[in-house]
């Protein structure tokens, strides 16, 4: 109980006595991830609105597809991804491989399947007048689109927090791609790993709680997002 | 003259089995049609298909004679106003919505501004403009849609059971509005009823709508059933109603309300469409007395005022089927 309460004590000064390494990784998990997310965002969103929108030949499979990847375990994603970025894969040139970069691309083929299938969830779950009320008042496809967009917005919005909040508590992909570098590629999942093994607890329990905060305040915005919307 | 609407061979349904299916409609422009029948007769989905929001299977619908297709659709439906049963308000303010249609056609600003307001006035709902979609009244949100498609001005209006949950002032106050539209504005307008007797004195025609077809002669006797013995004989599961002359095809059967005789007494006769059954509802209609028979299938015949004395509930009568007054459609 006294170890508890001294790695607690530890933990608490490197937080408040805004300790560079620890900020330094807290920043790196939040820069990955979040690009990772907004990327994800930028592709995903009009996928999953098309997906909900349209009808056509082999959308069953392509649905399949989409739920599978979700399930998708991080590792597998990292480990594909490794074949493809070390020095005798296909894009081993791009030299992203142990790079944020190469985190954040790992984090994006994580993130994507979140938001294309969240999105396409919110959207067929919207209000079927919606979509009809769009098209008499003669929008065009773009404008129904857009409109469309900005009536889920809340929940389109949740389906974004919810794939932030699966990128930035991974550990597979981040451990895989970005190897754990210390002042480089270190995120907050792969040092507490690391921390921990090393017997470093109070490091490891310092993130574990900023990674508990960042946790709680995805959630908060994701209950906020749901209030608003009911 | 051009008419705003001509539809031929036009088959829509969400199945296999179509759900509506029109030989040939048209709505002459500047015409104010109420389209009636029951609930599942598929007057939603023909007003959706008017409005270009639905695309028909087959047939083609034309729109003041220019064929609707793929690239004229956008066009076609900023032609058309529809005013569904219950509207769908954007998440915005009153005046954010109806705003939301003018912007599409590239107006803005303070002349559309003032076009909002003037359209609020005319649906009684001065001062409403700051005022919250989500939070109005089922009647409101139906005012402020009638508003959102009376400031786009036009050229049809399409209005999908537009009295149903109204008050009678407010009832009052839309009847006005699509007769000022109709007949100071020239506006085509099409709107859907399950009330015929209510909209009478609105509408220049009454078209009456059955199982997804256009109903021949009256609707007060409208059956489903198949013809058999080579088209002599309509079969309804319950009575047999036998032809003047042998009908090709159809599903439904109209008998006119006014052609059905009908006799207190219990007749014996040779002739085929005679039905024994006894009264079941009487109400007074104008001057005539609207009787129903449940004889197999339930009738409603109509008789004269002064021999509203002969009749009573449930009482056994004969009714007589006169052939001209029988439509297969």
């Amino acid at each position: 109980m006294d170890f508890l309460i001294k790695a607690f004590q530890s933990a608490w000064s490197l937080i408040f006595g805004f300790d560079a390494e620890v900020y330094f990784i807290v920043w790196t998990s939040v820069k990955v991830a979040t690009s990772a997310t907004l990327l994800a965002s930028v592709v995903g969103v009009p996928v999953g609105l098309v997906l909900a929108l349209r009808d056509f030949q082999g959308k069953p499979l392509v649905m399949v597809i989409l739920n599978t990847l979700m399930a998708l375990p991080t590792v597998a994603v990292g480990l594909l991804l490794y074949a493809f970025l070390s020095r005798r894969g296909p894009l081993g040139d791009l030299g992203l491989l142990f790079t944020p970069l190469g985190i954040a691309l790992g984090l994006f083929v994580l993130a994507l399947p979140t938001v294309v299938n969240l999105t396409l969830a919110a959207i067929r779950s919207a209000d079927p007048r919606l979509f009809v009320t769009c098209k008499l008042l003669g929008a065009t496809p773009i404008q129904q689109a857009w409109k469309i967009l900005q009536e889920t917005r809340f929940a389109v919005t949740a389906a974004i927090v919810v794939a932030l909040g699966r990128v930035i508590s991974e550990v597979g992909i981040a451990m895989m791609l970005g190897g754990n570098i210390k002042g480089f590629t270190r995120t907050m999942t792969t040092a507490i790993a690391l921390e921990t093994g090393k017997g470093e607890f109070e490091l490891g329990l310092a993130l574990g709680m900023i990674l508990l905060m960042v946790a709680f305040g995805i959630n908060a915005i994701l209950f906020l997002l749901q209030r608003g919307e009911g | 003259m051009t008419p705003a609407y001509s539809v031929e061979g036009l088959e829509f349904g969400y199945g296999p089995c179509p759900v509506l299916s029109l030989d040939r409609l048209e709505v002459a422009a500047g015409e104010l049609v109420a389209l009636v029948g029951p609930n599942g007769s598929g007057k939603t989905t023909l007003l959706h298909l008017l409005a270009f929001v639905e695309t028909p299977h087959r047939g083609e619908i034309s729109l003041f004679g220019a064929k609707s297709n793929r690239k004229n659709l956008l066009a076609f439906r900023r032609r058309v106003g529809l005013l569904l049963q219950k509207p769908y308000l954007f998440h915005s303010t009153v005046l954010g919505n109806i705003l939301w249609g003018m912007k599409l056609r590239g107006i803005s600003g303070a002349r559309a501004k003032q076009s909002a307001l003037a359209a609020l006035d005319r649906v009684g709902l001065t001062g409403f403009e700051n005022r919250s979609a989500s939070a109005l009244s089922g009647g409101e949100a139906q005012r402020v849609a009638l508003a959102r498609a009376l400031v786009l001005e036009p050229d049809v209006l399409l209005l999908d059971e537009p009295f149903t949950h109204m008050d009678q002032q407010n009832v009052q106050r839309t009847e006005d509005i699509v007769v000022h539209l109709n007949r100071d504005r020239g506006a085509t307008v099409v709107f859907t009823t399950h009330n015929p007797s209510s909209v009478q004195h609105l509408a220049h025609r009454i078209l009456h709508l059955f199982r997804g077809r256009l109903a021949a002669g009256s609707p007060d006797n409208l059956f489903k059933g198949d013809l058999i013995a080579h088209g002599t004989v309509f079969d309804t599961g319950r009575i047999r109603v036998h032809l003047a002359s042998p009908v090709a095809q159809g599903t439904c059967l109209s008998i006119e309300a006014s052609q059905i005789v009908l006799s207190p007494n219990s007749a014996q006769t040779e002739s085929p469409n005679v039905f024994q059954g006894r009264i079941v509802a009487l109400s007074q209609e104008n001057d005539q007395i609207r009787v129903e028979v449940l004889a197999g299938e339930r009738f409603q015949a109509l008789v004269k005022l002064d021999q509203a004395g002969d009749y009573h509930l449930g009482q056994p009568v004969t009714l007589f089927l006169e052939t001209k007054g029988i439509y297969i459609f």
